[in-house]
């Protein structure tokens, strides 16, 4: 009673740390869920200057209306040297100049020549793709002697045929990127919270001086270490509570309330549990307080960046990402990652699922015989 | 008067380097023993022996009768240790922290109220207890070192050093209630450097170095080995070579010193020593403002036991 007394005391007195990670979830777990991506898209509208010195009929009309409905038509730029600077800046992408005769000269198969300059950047990319398409297409039907406007009709029908695309996923892997997101930001929270808070706690019992009085005490040292245990994984329990809770409140009762809700909420009690493992082994090797914020950030930071907690694992070097499985946060992180793409509950979806849990799991009790062996060695002072 | 710490050829080396070697002695109940030394001498190697805080290599331990072990929870329970160093909490109040290291002992909470409000008392923090141990002073968080240490009201105390860097108001205080706690029925180990402790304190005194007791008695049985009989100090104005020469000549006289107008004699043994030395003033004509003697003290046994060299 005593022991959870003082454990609980000096929690409240640490409150300020929880906090502050607490926030920092909240306001930076939902900037990190509203940068989600999702399977709109919409495509680049690259900024266009057209010199028409052509009759507005027939091709040039065609490939006018074309560049409108797929660029941003400039027309503010008379004078060549604004022009020029607006390219240089990328104010302007590109310049197309369609000659005289240009509608004509089409549709009678002699490839008149079409002046495009371009600033650099894939918006400039983008227009000259959208030139090169519907020249190609137009020289392509030249050859059948149509007339000018049969001609542009032609283009018109070939360029506007777009492809079906059906998502044949039964579920919308898109609901749950949010969740992810969230559970993924909050593996820096637990740990920071779990490591910081628990490793100052023992760092306190752990003093030499505090640990002289507590072995001569009259409560068996076993009974203690086996007190403070209790307290620090109800203490985790605490903030995977909160944690959640706060899911609920920030992701939303929908994708929270379901299966998929579970497993993410399984998954990060799982990684509490390990956190506090690592609090532990980071308290029997570290003797001074101080030094507890310095690995703290080491390791919570550090985990968060390599694991992919901030930038998302697909844009992280592969060498980063062989190197992040050497560390729970990897295992943590793909799985929700791995809930997220769950189509089904079959046991071939939920399978690597628990393998990785397992791996977590598998760590924890890693930590904890090293943890028990340097606190062994250290139980007595010689 | 039984014994409440027995120990019998007590052993233990670091290395080649034998810190207690065959060590024995005995405390009664109810004493306060002194166990003074010069650094390294083994004080603190011993109570961590007795403690059981240090695995020792040969010899027994016994305290009320038993043995003495790791677990011996049930003799744990009727100790209470000062450490050197304050080992407290920073994160809890000078209430709280008495609170839990008098709750490792008990459990009942009226009881464990009460007894924490009799520490506060005794070293007189009761106006502190909402205080963090950051916003006390040192003298302050010493005297709070010792509550935490003592408010369980155990039947057998060690105290070492409890009194380093403390200003003397504090020090007065603590050993106001270090004697109460003996007055309460305590058995006090006591260690220390400083000798005026010992004799204003200590029933019995052990003197270690090396490992070994190199003398053990009560103040004045110690005082008693001393080979200097008294030490007479006299204010000269004026003393030419020839009357300080004559000095050395005079019964007893073991050495004389003379600087910036204070003569320093030594005399080794005799009686009427003080009366002779003012007889030779007179008749040397020889003018002195004041003139006393003193005992040898502690300390003075102390240094002639130990040696004057520094230790570490």
């Amino acid at each position: 009673m005593t022991v959870s007394k003082a454990f609980w005391k000096i929690v409240l007195k640490n409150i300020g740390t929880i906090i502050t990670y607490t926030i920092i979830l909240i306001v930076f777990g939902s900037l990190n869920m509203s940068s989600d991506s999702t399977t709109q898209f919409e495509a680049d509208k690259p900024s266009i200057v057209i010199f028409n010195h052509d009759e507005e009929r027939g091709i040039t009309k065609g490939f006018i209306k074309y560049l409108s409905e797929n660029a941003e038509i400039k027309d503010e730029y008379e004078d060549d040297d604004k022009l020029k600077d607006a390219l240089f800046y990328e104010n302007v992408v590109a310049v197309v100049d369609i000659p005289k005769d240009f509608s004509q000269e089409l549709a009678l198969n002699k490839n008149p020549e079409l002046k495009l300059r371009s600033s650099s950047g894939y918006a400039a990319e983008v227009a000259k793709v959208l030139v090169r398409q519907y020249m190609s297409t137009a020289k392509s039907y030249a050859s059948l002697n149509l007339s000018e406007d049969d001609l542009a009709k032609k283009v018109e029908s070939t360029l506007s045929d777009s492809t079906e695309i059906e998502i044949k996923s039964k579920v919308d892997t898109s609901k749950y990127s949010r969740a992810t997101r969230y559970f993924s930001f909050a593996n820096y929270s637990i740990l920071a919270c779990v490591i910081t808070v628990i490793c100052l706690i023992m760092s306190s019992f752990n003093r030499v001086e505090i640990r002289k009085r507590n072995l001569v005490g009259s409560i068996e040292l076993k009974r203690m270490n086996g007190i403070l245990l209790r307290n620090s994984c109800l203490y985790s329990a605490m903030m995977w509570i909160v944690y959640v809770v706060l899911g609920f409140i920030v992701v939303g009762l929908n994708e929270m309330w379901s299966i998929h809700g579970l497993l993410y909420a399984v998954n990060s009690l799982i990684f509490c549990v390990c956190a506090t493992t690592i609090a532990y082994l980071i308290s029997s090797i570290v003797k001074g307080i101080g030094a507890v914020n310095g690995i703290m950030n080491v390791i919570a930071l550090g985990s968060s960046f390599l694991c992919g907690a901030f930038v998302p694992a697909e844009y992280l070097p592969d060498s980063v990402l062989t190197f992040a499985h050497i560390l729970p946060s990897f295992y943590f992180i793909d799985t929700n990652n791995k809930i997220m793409a769950i189509e089904d509950y079959g046991s071939s979806s939920l399978l690597p699922i628990f393998i990785n849990m397992a791996v977590i799991v598998g760590f924890c009790i890693v930590f904890i015989i090293a943890s028990n062996i340097i606190t062994h060695k250290k139980e007595r002072l010689a | 008067m039984k014994n409440v710490i027995e120990v019998k050829h007590l052993v233990k080396s670091y290395g080649s380097n034998r810190a207690i070697d065959d060590l024995s002695f005995n405390v009664k109940e109810g004493e306060i023993l002194g166990l003074l030394g010069p650094n390294g001498s083994g004080k603190t190697t011993t109570m961590n022996s007795i403690l059981s805080l240090l695995k020792f290599d040969d010899g027994e331990i016994r305290i009320f009768g038993k043995e003495m072990s790791p677990s011996a929870y049930d003799i744990k329970a009727k100790i209470g240790v000062v450490f050197q160093e304050v080992a407290v909490f920073d994160e809890l109040t000078v209430y709280g922290n008495i609170d839990y290291f008098c709750g490792l002992y008990i459990q009942d909470k009226e009881t464990r109220a009460r007894y924490v409000n009799d520490a506060l008392n005794l070293v007189g923090l009761k106006e502190n207890k909402s205080q963090y141990p950051k916003q006390l002073s040192g003298g302050l968080l010493r005297r709070l070192n010792i509550a935490c240490g003592i408010a369980h009201k155990p039947k057998l105390i060690f105290l070492d050093e409890p009194t380093v860097a403390v200003d003397p108001q504090s020090r007065n205080n603590i050993l106001e209630g270090i004697k109460k706690l003996r007055d309460d029925g305590a058995t006090i180990i006591y260690t220390t450097h400083y000798m005026e402790e010992v004799e204003i304190l200590c029933d019995r005194v052990i003197i270690l170095d090396h490992g070994k007791i190199i003398a053990s008695g009560t103040n004045d049985e110690l005082k008693a080995l001393a080979k200097i009989e008294e030490k007479v100090t006299i204010e000269v104005a004026e003393l030419s070579p020839n009357q300080l020469s004559g000095f050395d000549d005079i019964k007893n006289v073991s050495s004389v010193e003379y600087e910036d107008g204070v003569l320093k004699v030594v005399y080794n043994k005799g009686k009427n020593n003080l009366a002779e030395m003012v007889e030779y003033l007179q008749s040397h004509k020889i003018k002195y403002s004041k003139i006393f003697a003193e005992r040898p003290t502690l300390n003075d046994v102390f240094l002639e036991l130990t040696g004057k060299e520094l230790r570490d």
